[in-house]
């Protein structure tokens, strides 16, 4: 199973010039088909263009997940558990689709300047919160202002609206305008995911004590009750109108209910699946990855999440890893597929490039940069001086010797054992080519401490989900050098900066345009082995196939159970 | 029966009577539970006050939030992680006089209100678990002590070996023997009482190993003491020199070990409560220590020293109602 995932993001910043842009209302169409040599993304998600079988009304499921939120107000901190939940009673502005384009759902449309500047929306009319209060343009200006607010202690206004977010205009009652600071081209498709879910007013008013508990918002469902440690409540919103406009179902929840429920062993999930006490379980474990797929009474569906994926960062700011030669040789010795294969049972696939297969805009032409060549490595560290060997077969240059530093978290939760394992097999690898990588455990807390300090790390794993490509620009942006968490890699290169720019300052529409930059910026951080990458964040649901009609979300992943029924 | 009469258990003979007024044996006792409570909310403060971390980063989303500095700025503020430690120490105190545990980092809830939710279910896990022991303890007793050397070996074997399983190992068999495999029990029963049984067993057994033993050992001296001979003396069947004269008598160890026993059912829960995706204490207070949630790890630590002292007095109170010899000692001391 995956390490307890953390948190998704990426902030952006964008400068600079203008940009065309408008309206893209009423489209998944747009013009991902025309993009050249750019795969088709959000492998395994969306919705289907159809299910077989005739709905039936009625029922309750168990939904089986292994992490808890620790709030369910997703605009607090942005932890992936979050939006899985929040998808289930709260809706967005807009739908993110596969290709990263977006269709209506609480905005019926949406015009962008040419600038890219401002954000026009004009607002469903008729939808009300589960409380009463109206869903209107004051409505969607305080979700702003409340996940901005310091005490809400949101991140994901750190990575994606701090850097752009200037204000927002009330223009009439179902008419709001977002003005940004900076073009940022993916603003729509980050505004799809359940972090932007929009909540009511008076529900926030409440603060963070009580919405912690109970958020209330538009959605197909609503959160009744949270027994910590054990499971939620959710029940069908009757009154449901504000479906997305990719949702099959156009109505309220086929589903009566849905208990939402924590099982954190992931053999124990895997029971509840098979025995029937779940309908639904959230992340098959690889160990049972393979029956599953042979048992015709579940459905399994996969999804890679856009973004970075799971990659270890490099500190590029000091020995050895400031030293190009040494980091390709790194990367060259590592077998990053034989390792991936070997702890993760084959469940998992590994990745090569910078952002994974799922995030629109991905290229695999850089995927075999560095294919394992141990000669090769060998031949680079000569050259970058690392020629003597210590008895240990460890190699040194000045007296010095050839050691990595890499801490990870002790908490099994953080990195859990198969996780171990990977780091373990790298380390294997790259001894190999005369390289000592020393795996320092931490307890948690110091362990976050030491991420933001280079002199405590060498090598350092991380990973980043985010609906966009231009999360490199937060994890490799000069700009971000000094921010916490973000270019942690310590990567200064200005040609870099300048594209993922130019990227953000593209206009939304002209999906060639950015397609072209991605593809540049995938190009300098792959050749440049700034980090190395390991395989994507991936979300393996399995489902018991008397319930139909489900989907994953392309965004963040979210599983979408509106659309779903029992059958008989 | 070598064994001279009545040490073993000290009672009147050996204590002599004390002339103090009950009240102020009650009021000692009070400042001593005071005392052992505010010894354990300083440590609690204090160690994590050592361990290395940012409190502002727990506030954020210990799991992995990435906070700007802005942020951990403005909850250093509003939480005053910045003031000495002094100071927040004194307030902490002041606020604890007042039943004030203060506010979850992680869940932004007061601490008692997320210490009363998951209170319940511990604690019917744990007394469960400790009925559970006994009630195995006992009858694994009664069966084969004293009736001869290979039965009670097989018995104490079974004891040994029950003692020796590790809480984690034994929890996963009985899950996936009698709920995987056989289906006799939920797999993600929660709370409901067919979900109590496998959860309470895999406390239940290694205590009563531990209980077993000790109460054997006692059970199978009282048989050879002289109440025992006495009783049979006068004419009492075995059956009742055994249930009623020497099961008594060997209960009183495993008392002890019952103040023990709670301590050990808590730690155990941390494990159990999580294979068997159970709400609680134990599994709340992993997950504060390792988010550093400060007041949720001394709320937990305060109702655990708490429930310690109230044991503690209910097995001096079982003492004097399973052995009456202790009664008039009580009464007054």
């Amino acid at each position: 199973m995956r390490p307890s995932s953390l948190i998704r993001l990426l902030a952006l910043l964008a400068l600079g010039a203008a940009a065309v842009a408008l309206a893209a209302c009423g489209g998944g169409s747009s013009t991902a088909a025309d993009v050249p040599s750019t795969a088709e993304a959000g492998a395994g998600a969306g919705a289907p263009d159809k299910v077989e079988g005739t709905p039936v009304q009625g029922g309750t499921i168990v939904y089986g997940t292994d992490r808890e939120p620790t709030c369910l107000d997703p605009h607090n901190l942005g932890d992936m558990p979050q939006t899985y939940v929040a998808r289930q009673f709260l809706d967005s502005l807009v739908s993110m689709q596969p290709d990263g384009t977006v269709v209506p759902w609480l905005a019926d449309s949406w015009e962008v300047s040419k600038d890219g500047l401002q954000y026009t929306f004009k607002l469903k009319k008729g939808v009300k919160f589960t409380d009463g209060e109206p869903f209107n343009a004051e409505a969607v200006k305080a979700n702003f202002e409340q996940t901005l607010d310091p005490e809400t202690q949101s991140s994901t206004n750190l990575v994606y609206l701090t850097p752009i977010y200037k204000s927002t205009d009330v223009l009439d009652e179902y008419t709001v305008r977002i003005n940004l600071k900076r073009p940022y081209s993916p603003f729509l498709e980050v505004l799809g995911q359940a972090f932007f879910g929009m909540e009511s007013p008076k529900a926030m008013a409440r603060g963070l004590q009580k919405n912690c508990l109970s958020p209330v918002g538009t959605g197909p469902f609503i959160m009744k009750k949270w027994t910590k440690g054990q499971s939620i409540e959710l029940v069908r919103n009757p009154d449901y109108n504000s479906p997305p406009a990719d949702a099959l179902n156009q109505g309220p929840a086929y589903l009566d209910g849905i208990t939402w429920r924590f099982l954190p062993d992931s053999s124990v999930r895997y029971s509840a699946l098979t025995s029937g006490e779940a309908d639904i379980i959230f992340n098959i474990p690889p160990e049972h990855f393979e029956a599953a797929k042979n048992d015709p009474s579940i459905e399994v569906q996969e999804f890679v999440h856009a973004g970075l994926g799971h990659y270890i960062i490099l500190d590029n700011s000091e020995p050895p890893f400031n030293d190009l030669k040494v980091r390709q040789a790194f990367t060259l010795a590592v077998n990053t597929p034989a390792a991936v294969e070997s702890a993760y049972l084959g469940a998992y696939p590994s990745q090569t490039s910078a952002i994974t297969s799922g995030t629109p805009f991905y290229t695999d032409k850089y995927d075999d940069t560095f294919p394992y060549d141990l000669a090769k490595a060998e031949q680079l560290l000569d050259e970058a001086g690392w020629t003597e060997k210590n008895s240990d077969g460890i190699r040194t240059k000045d007296g010095e010797t050839l050691t990595i530093k890499w801490p990870y978290s002790s908490e099994p939760g953080d990195v859990p054992p198969a996780e171990l394992t990977l780091y373990q097999n790298i380390q294997a690898a790259v001894k190999e080519a005369g390289i000592d990588l020393k795996l320092v455990p931490m307890p948690q807390a110091a362990y976050y401490e030491a991420f933001n300090d280079p002199s405590e790390y060498d090598a350092n794993a991380s990973y980043w989900n985010s609906p966009t490509a231009m999360v490199m620009y937060i994890t490799y942006a000069s700009e971000n050098y000094d921010i916490p968490f973000a270019n942690a890699s310590k990567v200064k290169n200005p040609e870099l900066d300048k594209t993922l720019l130019a990227a953000a300052a593209a206009d939304p529409d002209d999906r060639a345009t950015q397609a072209k930059l991605y593809e540049k910026a995938q190009k300098i951080i792959v050749e440049n082995a700034y980090a190395l990458p390991m395989y994507p964040e991936q979300t393996v649901l399995g489902i018991n196939t008397d319930l139909k009609g489900v989907w994953i979300e392309p965004s963040e992943g979210e599983p979408v159970l509106s659309d779903a029924w029992l059958e008989g | 029966m070598s064994e001279t009469p009545s040490i073993t258990h000290g009672g009147v003979l050996e204590r002599p009577p004390r002339r103090r007024l009950p009240w102020q044996t009650a009021l000692k006792r009070l400042l001593g539970a005071i005392a052992v409570m505010w010894a354990a909310a300083t440590i609690a403060f204090f160690l994590q006050e050592i361990s290395p971390g940012d409190p502002a980063l727990s506030v954020l989303g210990g799991s992995g939030a990435r906070p700007s500095q802005q942020q951990i700025d403005a909850v250093n503020e509003q939480y005053g992680f910045n003031r000495p430690v002094l100071d927040r120490y004194a307030e902490f105190v002041g606020d604890l006089a007042q039943g004030d545990l203060g506010v979850s980092y992680q869940y932004k809830q007061p601490v008692t209100d997320v210490i009363t939710e998951q209170v319940g279910p511990t604690m019917v896990l744990m007394t469960v678990s400790i009925l559970f022991a006994w009630i195995i303890a006992v009858a694994s007793t009664l069966i084969s002590a004293g009736h001869g050397r290979l039965r009670s070996s097989v018995g104490s074997g079974l004891e040994t070996f029950f003692a020796g399983l590790p809480q984690y190992w034994l929890g996963l068999v009985l899950l996936v023997v009698f709920a995987f495999e056989l289906g006799w029990f939920p797999v993600t029963g929660g709370t409901s009482l067919d979900a109590l049984i496998l959860p309470a067993l895999t406390l239940a057994l290694p205590l009563a190993g531990f209980i077993g033993q000790v109460t054997r050992d006692e059970f199978e001296r009282g048989l050879r003491q002289p109440f025992a001979l006495s009783a049979r003396a006068r004419g009492v069947s075995e059956k009742e020199v055994r249930w009623r004269h020497v099961l008594r008598h060997a209960l009183l160890p495993g008392i002890t070990l019952s103040g023990w026993a709670v301590g050990a059912t808590i730690s155990g829960a941390v494990i159990v409560e999580v294979i068997f995706a159970r709400p609680g204490l134990g599994r709340i207070l992993v997950d504060a220590v390792s988010a550093q949630d400060l007041p949720v790890v001394v709320g937990i630590t305060l109702l655990l020293a708490a429930v310690y002292v109230v044991v503690n007095l209910l097995v001096d109170l079982l003492y004097v109602i399973v052995d009456p010899r202790m009664r008039s000692s009580m009464a007054v001391a």
